[in-house]
């Protein structure tokens, strides 16, 4: 009787093991994390929690960023126009520069990217939470130079890693990427194994 | 000056790639002209006091190398020739190029994630399928109006 149970219960764990490994690794689980955000109309949102239960794209960005940002978030654009179906899949974008970055400048960038409206949201917050946000996603920035303007005004440019998240519908990361390189097929194809 | 009428055989490497590997492939074309050519220009859209990045090729037909010196706009408080370039870290930085060599008989592409004019602070929100003009100032051929179409 107790080599019938050592024998079921190897079987039991034989199971779960090639059960286990047939689902995508995660790279990490945001499901211990809760920010507070603000979106592109000052709704209040918290990541991750409001977004469980369908596949998320997250790209990372500052609005005054004109070359490797504005490449980010058309390519996440992209990834949406071309999805034979979409689905319930949700895309966000959130700056690493919430003290520039306000609602009314996001809602302002993404309807020059007609991306103002669903299903994108753009989303800010405050320094504290941003910051706190990107440190778990391993998001660096630094500034990098600084100019002058006519008006005495100074405008400041960000190095920043280059990054787009697709996290599955229980808030655990799939595929981290390098935003602005990866081709929009190659997210859709990940996309499309959710 | 002197300017001399060629062709240019362009190579093109087209990038695509594939669950981590990268698959190349060349496409050529030829093409023809004089002096210094711009083709294929367009700019990012972007919302009043925001920034935008223009692109193109510039393709420089003489026997002599040139340079592009400065760029101007009446859509940008502040236009300037920059890089996006990977430091390091990993991280993707940005710089002020001051001039941009042509080299004789050869192209210079203006593309994403490189080299790119940068327009700092718009006077006025760029839209999708609208147009406006650069000035490209050379240091052999003076000035060169572009017509720059803006699309997502």
């Amino acid at each position: 009787m107790k080599k019938r149970a050592v024998l079921f219960n190897l079987q039991l764990f034989t199971f779960l093991f090639l059960l286990s490994s047939c689902s995508s690794p995660a790279l990490d689980d945001y499901s211990d994390v809760s920010y507070e955000l603000i979106d592109q109309n000052g709704e209040t949102v918290i990541f991750p929690d409001d977004f469980k239960g369908a596949p998320l794209l997250v790209g990372f960005i500052y609005t005054n960023c004109p070359d490797i940002c504005s490449f980010i978030t058309a390519n996440i654009g992209k990834v949406y126009n071309e999805l034979e179906d979409p689905g319930n899949t949700q895309f966000l974008l959130v700056t690493f520069d919430p003290e520039r970055d306000t609602p009314e400048v996001l809602k302002s960038y993404a309807d020059a990217f007609d991306m103002d409206k669903e299903p994108f949201r753009f989303l800010t917050g405050d320094p504290e939470t941003i910051d706190s946000f990107m440190q778990r996603v391993s998001l660096r920035t630094q500034e990098s130079y600084s100019r002058e303007l006519e008006n005495d005004e100074r405008m400041y440019f960000l190095s920043h890693t280059d990054k787009i998240l697709l996290i599955d519908q229980n808030s655990r990361l799939i595929f981290d990427y390098g935003g602005s390189m990866t081709p929009v097929s190659i997210l859709i194809e990940d996309l499309n194994k959710l | 000056m002197k300017t001399a009428a060629a062709s240019l055989l362009l190579f093109v490497l087209v990038m695509a790639g594939c669950s981590g590997e990268t698959q190349e492939s060349a496409e050529s074309f030829e093409i023809s002209g004089e002096g210094i050519q711009i083709e294929g220009a367009w700019a990012r859209p972007a919302s009043e006091g925001r920034m935008s990045a223009a692109y193109f090729l510039i393709t420089n037909f003489e026997d002599q190398n040139d340079n592009l010196i400065s760029v101007q706009s009446d859509v940008a408080q502040l236009v300037e020739i920059h890089e996006s370039y990977e430091l390091d870290n990993g991280m993707m930085g940005m710089r002020e190029v001051p001039e941009l060599e042509i080299p004789s008989q050869s192209t210079i592409r203006l593309e994403q994630g490189g080299l790119h004019i940068m327009l700092i602070q718009v006077t006025r929100t760029l839209a999708d399928g609208e147009t406006f003009e650069l000035t490209l100032n050379f240091a052999n051929h003076g000035e060169q109006i572009v017509e720059i179409p803006i699309r997502l």
